[in-house]
């Protein structure tokens, strides 16, 4: 029963997101598209911390090493390769494997929580560095110059998987949406599998779990290489959208965004943290607009009332308020008994 | 006879140290298959270091875990989980969130698939007689029928030594009769060693009894002989009463 009503939210939103990709490049002019196209980009890579946060337990403050190393992997073998099928799958699992090594060590190290968020903040800014200390020739991959500060230009544009023509921007926000449904069902699946809920019970009480028998261990390893694929895999679709990579994909900012759309969504959820990014980068893309004051003033004003109304997250919240009303519109009902 | 031979468990000289307090110190502690032990000793004895210890929570400072004829010292703990060994900590540690049915099956789920896992939690609450709160989430439920959710976590795992650490705290009479009754029925199948402080509810489950004395075995022997015992009775008895007072 209590199944049945998680998969019809499940199955209602995911219905909600089809129709988005059906109709928006349709409803909506050029510019409006690629807007979405990269909330669409961007809600996957929350989606890498909501799931390692909310469902694992790790907390990653340096998220933003994955982005980008998926971004700048991406581009060096497209560049090569010529096409992006393969370079697309190719960078997930590059992503995926460093996260495992990056992982064994922090979780077979028996590295404590705090030190793990610093471990993996300490990665992304090392990568940062090191990216930003390519500018001269010599850095080269193959036929692709790393660049430095000023990045990878030419980057190839998506193309329809397994052929070689390029997406138009409709095509390539359908394509993106529809990689959001498949990360979206694919990480209810996992949390709701097995696998899942003893990665849950670890966050819930480690102590207990591995006093159940469980190697806490690999489920984290798993979860975090996981989460690191899909932060790889978010980071290949930004470089392929803007035809452009460089250092900032690696950022504090990068990785903060990220903590920042998934604690205002709501830790522990999905849709949420969606949420996240469509509600505050609008909202900074408005303010942006608006010369009227400093938009990250603004943003932060927001972010701390956020905080302080909803310490929980927008979904969370909304889905009590929602429980709570309709509770109140059944009580009338209910006076007429004794 | 040796006392490690025909022993399931039987350590030697061992040994955990922090930094200058050494909570547990020397024990030779040897246990025979099928026997249900009482832990006893003042606060700060060693008790739960020793269970740490063995569990693979802590890793001995030096000396040797054999259980089955196995070294387990120093081993990860869901290892030596995996070869037979259950605790009841302390401090209570349950899912908080979860129900007390979800509890009991995530703990069954380890060594059964999903519907066997389910049938295990279902019996293992019967067991302990509290059917009536497998669907309540456990946060909510009293300080008593927590650790007997807790009880039946441990045992939902079907281990063979089964470390209890104060099981009784927090429970009334009847609950307390009752975890006494369900403890007595696992000895004999299972080996057991209770930590208790309650000496009405030890003599109500156990013949023998060890007792921790900063970090050492003071004495072992019978139940009634260690409680007329004069010395255990200023270690641990007089200081129980003032505590109470
Ligand atoms: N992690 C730790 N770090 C430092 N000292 C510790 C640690 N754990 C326990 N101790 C110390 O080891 C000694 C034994 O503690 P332990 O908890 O094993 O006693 P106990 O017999 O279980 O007591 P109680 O009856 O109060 O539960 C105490 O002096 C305690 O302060
Ligand atoms: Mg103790």
């Amino acid at each position: 029963m209590a199944a049945f009503g998680y998969w019809r939210g499940v199955a209602l939103v995911a219905a909600v997101f089809l129709a988005i990709l059906l109709f928006v490049p349709a409803w909506f002019d050029l510019f409006e598209v690629l807007q979405m196209t990269q909330y669409v980009v961007l809600a996957i890579y929350a989606l890498s911390l909501a799931y390692i946060w909310g469902f694992g337990g790790i907390i990653s403050f340096g998220q933003a090493g994955f982005f980008g190393l998926g971004g700048y992997a991406f581009a060096v073998i497209s560049i090569n390769m010529g096409e992006t099928t393969v370079p697309f799958l190719l960078t997930i699992a590059l992503c995926f494997a460093f996260a495992a090594v990056l992982g064994y060590f922090m979780f077979y190290g028996r590295l404590s929580d705090v030190y793990l968020g610093v471990v993996t903040l300490v990665v992304a800014l090392i990568m940062w560095k090191l990216i930003s200390h390519t500018a001269g020739p010599e850095y080269a991959i193959g036929k692709a110059r790393l660049g430095g500060f000023n990045g990878i230009p030419s980057i190839p544009i998506m193309q329809v998987p397994f052929t070689d023509r390029e997406m138009d921007p409709g095509e390539m926000f359908q394509y993106f949406m529809g990689l959001l449904i498949f990360v979206y069902l694919l990480l209810h699946v996992l949390i709701r599998s097995k696998f899942g809920r003893i990665a849950i019970s670890i966050r819930e009480n480690e102590v207990r779990t591995g006093l159940l028998g469980y190697d806490i261990r690999r489920y984290k390893l798993m979860v975090f290489s996981i989460g690191g694929a899909l932060g790889g895999a978010s980071g290949a679709m930004w470089a392929t959208y803007q035809t452009f990579i460089d250092p900032n994909a690696f950022s504090l900012e990068m990785s903060a965004k990220c903590l920042i759309w998934v604690m205002a969504g709501g830790v522990g959820t999905l849709v949420g943290p969606i949420v996240g990014v469509v509600a505050l980068q609008y909202l900074s893309l408005k303010l942006g607009e608006t010369a009227f004051m400093n938009n990250l003033v603004i943003l932060g004003i927001v972010l701390v009332l956020l905080v302080l109304l909803m310490p929980r997250g927008i979904v969370p919240t909304l889905h009590d308020w929602l429980r709570k009303a309709l509770a109140l519109a059944r009580q009338p009902s209910r006076r007429g008994a004794p | 006879m040796n006392a490690a031979s025909g022993s399931i468990l039987a350590t030697s000289s061992l040994t955990m140290r922090f930094g200058g307090v050494v909570a547990v110190d020397n024990v030779d502690f040897s246990l025979a298959p099928g026997e249900l032990r009482c832990l006893i000793g003042p606060n700060g004895a060693g008790k739960s270091t020793f269970f740490k210890c063995l569990t693979g929570q802590l890793r001995p400072s030096s000396g040797s875990i054999l259980f089955d004829g196995e070294e387990i010292g120093g081993r990860h703990t869901h290892e030596i989980v995996a070869r037979g060994i259950g605790i009841k900590t302390q401090v209570p540690n349950l899912f908080e969130g979860l129900s007390a049915y979800e509890n009991v099956s995530l703990a069954a789920s380890r060594r059964n698939r999903a519907d066997r896992a389910a049938e295990i939690a279902g019996e293992m609450l019967e067991l302990m007689q509290i059917p009536e709160i497998a669907g309540e989430a456990v946060g909510t439920l009293a300080h008593g029928q927590r650790q007997l959710v807790e009880l039946a976590m441990v045992l939902a795992g079907r281990p063979r030594l089964v470390l209890l650490d104060e099981p009784a705290a927090g429970m009334a009479g009847e609950e307390r009769a009752r975890l006494a009754g369900v403890v007595r029925s696992l000895a004999g199948d299972n080996t057991l060693i209770v930590v208790e402080h309650d000496m009405d509810f030890i003599k109500d489950i156990a013949s023998t009894v060890t007792v921790f004395h900063r970090g050492r075995i003071f004495i072992e022997g019978h139940v009634e002989e260690i409680m007329a015992h004069s010395e255990v009775q200023e270690i641990y008895l007089g200081k129980e009463t003032n505590a109470a007072a």
